[in-house]
């Protein structure tokens, strides 16, 4: 039995304990099927198995918490780690750099990868932590996007509550068309850079 | 274009790379999209509780708990908890569960026991 059977199996058994605890795990890096959880749980809640706000209440609060695991992690041990070996290898300005960009940046990219690129929230969320995000502002972008994520999986499992095993195929699918797309749109942008560089020296 | 150093020639082979890894999942969302628009079953899998099998497939749990010998209540086990109680591999399960369904779908539906009497019509979902 694969783990996807294994989890929603024990999700239908224990309940909200066992979505607490998948989504924990899966938002601090363990690849876990943590949308899939959602979607079934949405079904669940239709079939007057599981209620519909402990299931958000409890979802949300599963994933903020593993997100600020990771976040912390990476705040106070993996800076300490980051700042020693850029040290060695005399990259420290490159890494103040990045700390710049991060601030500029990191605000769109934690909302953005809580709930439409969820495959890069785990990296986000580290690159936040070892770049120094302000917490307060993690938080906030945190949990928009976590509940965000949340009620809109468990909508889309109660809307199509007698489909969960084709609407995770097709979820599963479009996760890599959007992730796809993202990266596709920064490097043309990194490549029309170079055509106008070239034409600039052209010129 | 005839400037590009090696660098510039990596950044547009990756992105080469990603439109094409894009254009593959794009056509496996829609190819998957269109498949169950035009499949009214999903495949049943060990997870599946009765009770789930009988929402999507849209029969009365009780066709489902009769085929398997259950007593006719809410069962929340997923069929692999059956098929361990039981004894038997969930394949089998899964047959005999996919046996109910087929012929509870070609023939007319018996009442649900301890409803003689009532009609019940399949479409509507589980029956009272």
């Amino acid at each position: 039995m694969s783990i996807t059977d294994q989890v929603l199996a024990a999700l239908l058994l224990y309940g909200l304990p066992v979505l607490f605890g998948v989504i924990l795990i899966c938002s601090m890096g363990i690849p876990f099927p943590a949308s899939l959880m959602l979607v079934a749980a949405g079904s669940f809640v239709q079939q007057g198995e599981m209620n519909l706000w402990s299931v958000i209440a409890v979802a949300s609060m599963g994933a903020v918490l593993g997100d600020h695991v990771a976040y912390g992690l990476a705040r106070w041990g993996g800076r300490r780690l980051v700042g020693r070996l850029s040290r060695r290898i005399g990259v420290e300005e490159n890494l103040k750099r990045a700390e710049t960009f991060s601030r500029r940046w990191s605000g769109t990219g934690i909302f953005l990868s809580r709930w439409l690129v969820t495959a890069l929230g785990p990296w986000v969320n580290l690159t936040s932590g070892i770049a120094r995000y302000p917490w307060q502002r993690f938080v906030l972008w945190d949990v928009l996007g976590q509940v965000l994520w949340v009620v809109l999986y468990v909508t889309l499992g109660y809307v199509f509550s007698d489909r969960v095993q084709a609407l995770v195929e097709i979820l599963g699918n479009l996760t890599w068309v959007v992730v796809g797309l993202i990266v596709a749109v920064i490097l043309g942008w990194n490549l029309l850079g170079y055509v106008r560089f070239d034409n600039l020296q052209a010129n | 274009m005839k400037n590009l150093g090696w660098r510039q020639w990596l950044v547009v082979l990756a992105f080469v790379l990603v439109v094409s890894f894009t254009g593959f999942f794009a056509v496996r969302t829609v190819r998957r999209a269109t498949y169950w628009r035009s499949h009214r079953d999903e495949p049943i899998r060990p997870w599946m509780s009765i009770g789930y099998i009988s929402h999507s497939y849209h029969v009365p749990p009780h066709v489902l708990t009769e085929a398997l010998g259950l007593p006719p209540q809410p069962d929340r086990r997923p069929i692999r908890a059956i098929a361990r109680e039981q004894n038997r591999p969930v394949s089998e399960v899964i047959a005999i569960l996919q046996d109910a369904i087929a012929q509870a779908r070609s023939i007319p539906l018996r009442p649900p026991p301890g409803t003689q009497g009532k009609t019940h019509d399949p479409t509507q979902g589980p029956s009272p």
